[in-house]
């Protein structure tokens, strides 16, 4: 862990020593030094249940470099700089370990290097550790498959790791086509914490069983480009005001799917141990999005058309005396996500978002796939000093038909102050209620008071 | 005879301008008069700007934010913030038929922007993303020539019936010797004054007039920008296909 961390630190001073002499070389305008930037921001949450314990306690330095050594070539980096609240001390011996009293670690969001009018006035190429987010949606975008999500703070949604990997960009006219190779298969950060169990269906157990230890184990795809590429491709062209895109990804799913399930009798009676084995599907998906403007109103659209490669689920209950058995994890059959969404601003500055949402990014399968309506209102008073956003949200609906028993609501009214240039100051609340059969009904023991500050530099 | 003949000389010169100017100035129409203030304003084939903005609310409290702008023609322009570091990056690309793209760093990605956010402020700023368009305002508006003051011409816009606009009408004062905008008064839906913008230090620049100093002051707050061009340079060749989403990011 200290030396893959030693060699984030190494790689990233190296990348903004590799601008130094150029820029020394060129120092003649402004464009053409070093720029470092960043942001410090400290996010606390505070359970509303529980003995108010602390359920996020984060300390990030941001540090943001680029470089323009040349008109055709630019460099960029990103990393986050974190100190968690929590200690991890177990025993006397994790307190002689400074990293165990006082957790921290370091994160290449991202380092690629620009080369704009490569070879052809029309062809950009991006190579290194990037982020590529396609997709219309706000922050819920069903064709955006090429980097695998971090979902470490779930209450960051959208949020993505980096990929290493190339894009290139041709722009021909009013087309622009873009490719994506990413060699090796990296797969998704879950979510810390309570919001584990979020994301992940409730096992069932045959019938008179209780559940021991549940442990598992995961099959990565090879290191090889057969197994571990990831390929897309995109064409985006204006057409009567609308920007529409058509995508193809062919990639594996960042998100793994249990596929060997064995049972082990343990010696209290009736209690199994479970072992699961997790691997990550291969997935090929088309994609299609817009957006533009009906009248003054902002609106989006984007679907994702999946097709899974089928995994048979087995089950061993040779232990319990129930023999092996065999069934479907996830068939091949295409499902579609999709959202459509809608902005507007009205006279008195008060800005209105509206999604709706078909297919969370863990959900597959046709039959599988729920549905959401996600919502926003801000206004920002005070000369932008003061933003409220009183109502903001989420309904989860797993079946429309039984709506009583299969729905979760996510309510997030916040304040945010902004008291002087690149600072702001947020506080408020997450409250959610809704049934266990819910994704979100899961958590809604995990209300919370969130409290952040941010200074940008 | 030599003085006889220069008099006549000087008297048919003075004679034969009078008719040539003076009607021909009576003459223009508020259209006319609008259409050389797009001209005069529109005028470089392209422009490339440093600006500095200060923001100064109803107490005197000022913020300073620099952006940089970029022209071509009287329809597309790119606007990149490069101060202070949260606004840092921030980019704004207006298009023609109401075409306009926001770039926003944290996100990474180019996000369309439909017209219900021209009302809205532009970065805090007392300017709307409205007024960050490159505009001719010939082409949204309709001009009625209110009064022809000594030095300048006041006209009244307003909007022509298939053109978005928060803005009810415009009344603008145009200096009448090189007809440059130098005051413009903006009316809301309800036809309520509600915001002022002054153009000073109007200068020209390589045979192009600018105002390299412009104040928005919003009446119901209190609250002025202040737009002070720090550099600038026409005609310097900018390429259209910067005005795409591709360079927004750069």
């Amino acid at each position: 862990m200290k030396i893959k961390l030693f060699s984030i630190i190494v790689v990233y001073i190296l990348l903004c020593l590799f601008s130094l002499p150029v820029n020394a070389q060129n120092d003649n305008s402004s464009d053409k030094g070093i720029k470092l930037g960043g942001y410090l921001q400290t996010d606390n949450r505070l359970c509303l249940k529980d003995d108010n314990e602390f359920s996020w306690q984060e300390y990030r330095l941001g540090l943001k470099a680029e470089a323009k050594p040349l008109e055709k070539a630019r460099f960029y980096s990103e990393v986050w700089l974190r100190s968690w609240g929590f200690p991890n001390v177990q025993n006397i011996s994790d307190l002689k370990d400074k990293n165990m009293v006082s957790t921290w670690n370091l994160d290449l969001r991202e380092a690629y290097v620009d080369f704009y009018s490569f070879l052809s006035d029309n062809l950009d190429i991006r190579i290194g550790r990037q982020r590529i987010a396609w997709g219309t949606g706000d922050k819920f975008n069903p064709t955006d498959n090429l980097n695998p999500y971090d979902l470490e703070d779930i209450w960051d949604f959208g949020r993505h790791l980096g990929s290493d990997g190339f894009k290139i960009s041709y722009y021909p006219g009013d087309f622009t086509f873009t490719v994506v190779y990413i060699p090796l298969f990296t797969p998704s950060v879950l979510p810390r914490g309570n919001w584990a169990s979020a994301l992940s269906s409730p096992m069932e157990l045959p019938h008179g069983l209780i559940l021991g230890t549940l442990a598992d184990t995961i099959d990565l795809p090879e290191k090889n480009l057969k197994e571990g590429s990831t390929i897309g491709i995109k064409i985006s062209k204006n057409i009567f005001d609308f920007d529409f895109s058509l995508s193809y990804v062919h990639a594996r799913d960042p998100l793994p799917l249990a596929n060997k399930i064995t049972f082990i009798p343990t010696e209290k009676y009736e209690e199994v141990d479970i072992k699961s084995q997790l691997i990550y599907p291969r997935m090929n998906i088309a994609g299609i999005d817009l957006a533009g403007a009906i009248g003054s109103i902002g609106i989006w659209a984007e679907a994702a058309l999946f097709f899974p490669e089928k995994i048979k689920m087995i089950t061993d209950l040779s232990s319990l005396g129930m023999g092996v058995h065999e069934s479907v994890a996830l068939d091949n059959k295409p499902y579609i996500k999709y959202v459509i969404g809608m902005d507007y601003t009205f006279k008195n500055g008060i800005y209105l978002n509206i999604q709706y949402l078909h297919g969370f990014i863990h959900e597959r399968g046709a039959t599988n796939l729920e549905d959401y309506f996600m919502f926003g209102l801000e206004c920002k008073l005070l000369d932008n000093k003061l933003k409220i956003t009183p109502i903001a949200g989420g309904i989860e609906i797993k079946e429309f038909k039984d709506i009583k028993n299969n729905y979760a609501i996510i309510y997030s009214p916040m304040i945010t102050y902004y008291p002087f240039d690149n600072a702001e100051i947020t506080i408020g609340l997450r409250l959610i209620d809704g049934k266990d059969t819910t994704s979100f009904g899961r958590v809604k023991d995990y209300d919370e008071l969130f409290f952040s500050l941010k200074y940008n530099f | 005879m030599k003085k006889i003949t220069l008099s006549i000389f000087l008297m048919l010169g003075i004679i034969m301008s009078l008719p040539q100017d003076l009607p021909a100035e009576k003459q223009l129409t508020a259209l006319q008069i609008l259409e050389k203030v797009d001209d005069v304003i529109n005028a470089p084939k392209d422009q490339d700007l440093k600006i500095k903005l200060i923001l100064v609310d109803k107490n005197g409290k000022e913020k300073i934010r620099e952006m940089s702008m970029l022209q071509k023609g009287s329809d597309k322009r790119m606007v990149k913030f490069l101060s202070p570091a949260n606004q840092k990056g921030i980019a704004f690309l207006s298009l023609p038929n109401d075409i306009m793209y926001l770039y926003l760093p944290a996100f990474k990605k180019v996000r369309r922007i439909a017209s219900h956010v021209k009302n809205t402020k532009f970065a805090g700023t007392d300017f709307t993303y409205e007024d960050m368009e490159a505009i001719r305002y010939s082409e949204k508006y309709n001009p009625e020539l209110m009064k022809k003051e000594n030095d300048s011409y006041v006209l009244q816009l307003t909007p022509k019936k298939e053109v978005k606009t928060d803005y009810s009408k415009l009344i603008i004062w145009i200096r009448s010797d090189n007809f440059y905008p130098f005051k413009i008064e903006y009316y809301n839906k309800n036809r309520i004054l509600y915001k002022i913008m002054l153009r000073e230090k109007i200068e020209k620049v390589n045979d192009y007039w600018i105002s390299k100093e412009s104040e928005m002051e919003d009446l119901k707050t209190k609250h002025k920008t202040k737009m002070c061009i720090v550099n600038v340079k026409f005609d310097s060749g900018i390429l259209e296909k910067k005005f795409s989403k591709r360079y927004l990011n750069r």
